[in-house]
C-alpha cells in the first residue's frame, strides 16, 4: 500500500492539462468578476448598503466602502496575468486573497459556487499551472516535460468532491419522494419555449428530475475518470449545465463546471487544445517556440504536499459537520453551508423584530431601514443572520438612546412548499444569545404535516 | 477534439433554439386569463369609477369657486369622500405610468403637512411632482382643505388663499387619473399578454403590488403606524382621513374596510361590479394544488382575511378613538391583518416562485 502510494506520488505527466486549465480558470473568472460589475452588484452589495452581514469568525473584516472597487481590479487583473501564465504564484494568491476577501465582505450573496472558487483558487497556489505554455516560462527560458501526476488528479479530486457531496445531500425526504423544491421551481417555468408549457407542468418529469440530479452528481465524477465512458459523460455534463443555466438562474457556475471537467482528459487532448491555440491566435504574435533550451522536472515538494493533504482532509470533513445538529437541516441550516448543499430548498421567510423598551411598551422594526431588500429576504429565513441582525439591531437603538431593550424575532418561514410555521421562539430575548457552533436550542423546530 | 467540439454545438443550437413559435399546448394554467380578468373586470372598471367621480368633485369645486357657499361647499365634501372610497379599489394597482409619476405617494400621503400646505396655498410656485410636495396635495390634503381649516367655509368666502389652491389639487388629480385610465384601456392587450415569469412581467408586477399594498398601503398606513406598532408610541393622529374622521367619526374605518374589501375581491377575481368571479390568485393557487395543513392555500388566505376583516368590524366606528380608548384592542386586531402578510409573503410567493423585487419601492 505504502509502496502504491510512493510510487503514486512519484508519477509523473505531462503539463498540458494544467496549462489548459489555467487558462480556462482565468478568463472565466475575468468574465465572471466583469459580469458582476456591468451588472451593478459591486455597487449595490458592497457599497450601497448601511449594514454588512458577516461571517462567523471574520466579523472583524474590514469594510470598504467605494474602494470594493479596487478588490475587484485586482481580482480582474490577476484573472488575466493567471490566464497568461505571467508571475503565475504572485497572481494565484492575490487572486485568491483578492476573490476570498470580497466573498467575506458580505455573508448575504453566499454562493456554494463562490466558495468553490475561492477554495480552489487556494488550491490551485500550490500547483504548477504555469509549467507549460506560459508567459513565466519564456521569461525564465524553461520547459517544464513534466508535473507529477497528483497535481493534476487533486483538482479532479476536488471536482468528486463538490459532486458527490451535492448528490449526497439530495437524498432526502423532500427532493426524493416529494420532488421538492423541483415542483415547484419547474412549474413556474411555464415561459419557456416549447417545453415550459406542457413537460415543466407535469410531475413525472419533476420525479424524472429529482432522481435524475442525484443519480448524475453521485456518478459523474466515476463516469468521468473511467476512459470508456469519459466522452459519454462529459457530454452530460454539457447538458446537464447547460440545462441547469436555462432552467435557473446559477450565472456563470454551469460554464465553470463544464470548463473544468476538461481537467478528467488525456494529455493528448490537451496537447490538441494548445497545438490550436498556437496555430491560430499565438501565430500572429510570434511566439517563439523551440528556442527554450532548460528542460525541467517539476517535483513534489513535502511541506506542499503536506499542505495540500490537510486542504483535503477539511474539505473532505468540512461537509459532514451537520450530523452533530439534530433536526432537519434545511430547516435549521446548521452545517449547511460550505457542503456543497446547491438547489436543495425553496424556503422563504417573513421575519420582524420586536423591540421591548424598559417599561414594557414595544415597537417592531421597519427592517427597510437597516436593510436592502436582497439582504432582508435573506435574513428572513436564516438563523444567524437573525442573530446577528438582531444584536445590529441592540446596538443600534442603544446608541439612540434607549437602554436595557430586548430584541424578539417574529418569524415564519416556508420551506419546500409547507405551509409557514413559526421559525424562531417569539420568547428568546436575542441579545441574551451569542453565535457560536452550539446547537441553536431557539430555532422552533420544524413540524411535519 | 472534433468530437467534444461538435458536442458544443449540438448542446448550444438546443441551448438557443428559444422562442419557439409554436409551443405545445399543455395543461398548464392559463394565467394571460387572470391578467384577462383582473385588468377587464376589476381595474379598468375601478379605474372608471375613480375617473367619475374625481370629474365629480371636479365640476362641484368648480361649482363652490363660482358660488361659494355651504350648499355647495357640502357638496365638494360629499364628491371628494366618495372619490376616496373610490380610490381604495385603485391604489394596490401602482404600475406603469401610475409608478413612474409616483401617483400612490401624489394621491394618498398621509397625515398631510400641513405647513407646507399652508406655505404653498400663500405663496404659490409649487411643483406637485416634486416628492418635497407629496404629502401638500391628493386626498389628505383635500380633507385640511375641506374639513381641517380653521374657520371652514369661512376661510373660503372671505376670499382667502385656499380656493386656487383647492382647484390646482382636484385639478391634478383629475389629470393624471384621466392620463392613467386611458393608459389601461390603451394598453390593455399589451398588458394582458405579458404573463412571463420575468421581474417585467405585468403578472408579477401585479402580484408584487397586490401584496406590496397590503403589506404597506394597508397593513402599515391605515393601521400598523396609527397604532403605534412601529414606534412604541399610538400615533392617533395619523389615521388617514383624520380631519373628516374627527367631524363623522366614521371616515378612517370606512376607507379602511373600503380598501380591505378591494384587496380580498382583487385576490378572488371577483369583478369591481361584484357581479361576476372570474380568474384571480385564489384560482392559480388552486392549480399550483397549494395543499398546505389539509387546507388549499387559496382557503388559508381567505379565511385568514375574513378573520381580519371580522376583527376589524368589531372595533369601533370611530378608529382613532378606538386606538385612545384600547389600543390593545387595535393591535390584536392588527395582528390578524399581519398573519395575512406572512400568508402573502411566504407561502403564496412560495408557491408561485416569482420574484419579489422590492428595490424600486420606498419605504413608507
Amino acid at each position: 500500500m505504502t509502496i502504491k502510494l510512493r510510487e503514486y506520488f512519484q508519477s509523473t505527466r505531462g503539463a498540458e492539462p494544467l496549462a489548459v486549465f489555467r487558462i480556462g480558470f482565468g478568463l472565466m473568472m475575468l468574465y465572471s468578476i466583469m459580469r458582476f460589475y456591468f451588472m451593478g452588484w459591486i455597487d449595490k452589495v458592497y457599497v450601497k448598503p448601511n449594514f454588512h452581514f458577516k461571517y462567523y469568525g471574520f466579523e472583524w473584516i474590514p469594510e470598504l466602502g467605494e474602494y470594493t472597487y479596487i478588490l475587484f481590479v485586482l481580482c480582474a487583473l490577476s484573472s488575466i496575468t493567471i490566464a497568461l501564465g505571467f508571475k503565475y504564484r504572485i497572481s494565484i494568491i492575490l487572486f485568491f486573497l483578492s476573490f476570498t476577501y470580497i466573498e467575506l465582505l458580505e455573508k448575504t450573496v453566499y454562493l456554494n459556487h463562490y466558495y468553490f472558487i475561492s477554495i480552489l483558487s487556494f488550491l490551485l497556489i500550490f500547483l504548477p499551472l504555469n509549467a507549460s505554455f506560459s508567459i513565466d516560462n519564456l521569461i525564465r527560458n524553461t520547459k517544464t516535460i513534466s508535473v507529477p501526476s497528483w497535481t493534476i488528479d487533486c483538482i479532479k479530486l476536488l471536482l468528486a468532491i463538490v459532486y458527490i457531496y451535492a448528490g449526497l445531500a439530495k437524498i432526502n425526504y423532500d427532493w426524493l419522494i416529494d420532488a421538492m423544491p423541483l415542483k415547484l421551481w419547474l412549474t413556474s417555468k411555464y415561459d419557456l419555449p416549447i417545453i415550459g408549457e406542457y413537460f415543466m407542468q407535469q410531475v413525472w418529469v419533476h420525479y424524472l428530475m429529482s432522481w435524475g440530479g442525484m443519480i448524475y452528481d453521485l456518478s459523474i465524477p466515476f463516469l468521468l475518470i473511467y476512459k470508456r465512458t469519459r466522452n459519454f459523460a462529459f457530454f452530460m455534463v454539457v447538458v446537464f449545465h447547460v440545462f441547469t443555466r436555462i432552467l435557473f438562474p446559477i450565472g456563470v457556475f454551469p460554464y465553470v463546471m463544464i470548463i473544468s471537467a476538461l481537467i478528467f482528459f488525456d494529455n493528448s487532448f490537451h496537447e490538441k487544445i494548445i497545438n490550436y491555440l498556437k496555430r491560430t491566435i499565438l501565430a500572429i504574435s510570434n511566439y517563439k517556440t523551440g528556442k527554450i533550451k532548460n528542460e525541467v522536472k517539476y517535483t513534489t515538494n513535502r511541506p506542499v504536499l503536506f499542505i495540500v493533504c490537510v486542504f483535503f482532509a477539511i474539505q473532505i470533513s468540512l461537509p459532514l459537520r451537520s450530523v452533530f445538529y439534530p433536526g432537519n437541516i434545511m430547516w435549521h441550516e446548521q452545517g449547511y453551508r460550505f457542503s456543497w448543499r446547491v438547489m436543495l430548498m425553496e424556503k422563504i421567510g417573513y421575519t420582524t423584530f420586536k423591540i421591548e423598551k424598559q417599561d414594557g411598551k414595544y415597537f417592531y422594526v421597519d427592517n427597510e431601514d437597516h436593510l436592502t431588500s436582497y439582504q432582508e429576504k435573506q435574513m428572513s429565513f436564516q438563523p444567524d443572520f437573525i442573530l446577528e441582525y438582531a444584536h445590529y439591531l441592540g446596538k443600534y437603538y442603544n446608541q439612540q438612546g434607549l437602554k436595557n431593550i430586548k430584541v424578539f424575532a417574529e418569524s415564519y418561514v416556508s420551506l419546500n412548499g409547507r405551509k409557514s410555521q413559526k421559525y424562531i421562539d417569539p420568547n428568546v430575548n436575542l441579545l441574551e444569545v451569542e453565535e457560536s457552533f452550539k446547537n441553536k436550542t431557539w430555532i422552533m423546530p420544524l413540524k411535519y404535516d | 477534439m472534433k468530437k467534444i467540439l461538435s458536442i458544443f454545438t449540438i448542446v448550444a443550437v438546443f441551448a438557443s433554439c428559444g422562442g419557439g413559435e409554436d409551443p405545445i399546448t399543455g395543461d398548464g394554467y392559463d394565467r394571460s386569463s387572470l391578467l384577462a380578468n383582473v385588468t377587464d373586470n376589476i381595474i379598468i372598471p375601478a379605474y372608471q369609477n375613480f375617473y367619475d367621480d374625481v370629474v365629480a368633485l371636479d365640476n362641484a369645486v368648480m361649482a363652490f369657486a363660482t358660488q361659494t357657499d355651504q350648499a355647495n361647499f357640502d357638496i365638494v365634501e360629499e364628491k371628494w369622500f366618495s372619490a376616496y372610497r373610490s380610490w381604495q379599489h385603485v391604489e394596490m394597482f401602482d404600475i406603469n405610468t401610475a409608478e413612474l409619476i409616483n401617483f400612490r405617494k401624489k394621491i394618498n400621503s398621509y397625515p398631510c403637512n400641513t405647513i407646507r400646505i399652508e406655505l404653498n396655498a400663500a405663496n404659490g410656485g409649487y411643483d406637485f411632482d416634486d416628492a418635497n410636495h407629496f404629502a401638500a396635495q391628493g386626498f389628505p390634503t383635500l380633507d385640511y382643505l375641506i374639513n381641517g381649516l380653521p374657520n371652514g367655509l369661512g376661510d373660503y368666502t372671505s376670499g382667502g388663499i385656499y380656493m386656487s389652491y383647492l382647484q390646482d389639487v382636484v385639478n391634478d388629480i383629475k389629470v393624471n387619473t384621466n392620463i392613467i385610465k386611458n393608459e389601461w384601456m390603451s394598453n390593455r392587450d399589451e398588458f394582458i399578454s405579458s404573463s412571463a415569469n420575468t421581474a417585467t412581467s405585468s403578472l408579477n408586477k401585479l402580484t408584487n403590488d397586490l401584496i406590496f399594498y397590503y403589506e404597506k398601503g394597508l397593513r402599515a398606513n391605515k393601521i400598523g403606524i396609527p397604532v403605534g406598532i412601529f414606534s412604541g408610541s399610538a400615533l392617533p393622529q395619523n389615521v388617514e382621513c383624520y380631519y373628516y374622521n374627527l367631524e363623522t367619526g366614521t371616515a378612517s374605518k370606512t376607507l379602511l374596510m373600503e380598501a380591505f374589501d378591494a384587496v380580498k375581491k382583487a385576490f378572488n377575481g371577483i369583478s369591481f361590479d361584484e357581479n361576476t368571479d372570474g380568474e384571480g390568485w385564489d384560482n392559480y393557487l388552486q392549480y399550483l394544488n397549494a395543499l398546505s395543513n389539509g387546507v388549499d392555500l387559496d382557503t388559508d388566505v381567505n379565511q385568514t382575511f375574513d378573520e381580519a376583516i371580522d376583527a376589524l368590524t368589531n372595533l369601533e366606528d370611530d378608529l382613532m378613538n378606538q386606538i385612545i380608548v384600547d389600543e390593545l384592542k387595535v393591535r390584536a386586531a392588527y395582528d390578524k391583518v399581519q398573519r395575512g402578510t406572512v400568508l402573502l409573503k411566504t407561502d403564496m410567493l412560495g408557491y408561485l416562485n416569482i420574484d419579489v423585487d422590492y428595490l424600486d419601492a420606498d419605504g413608507d
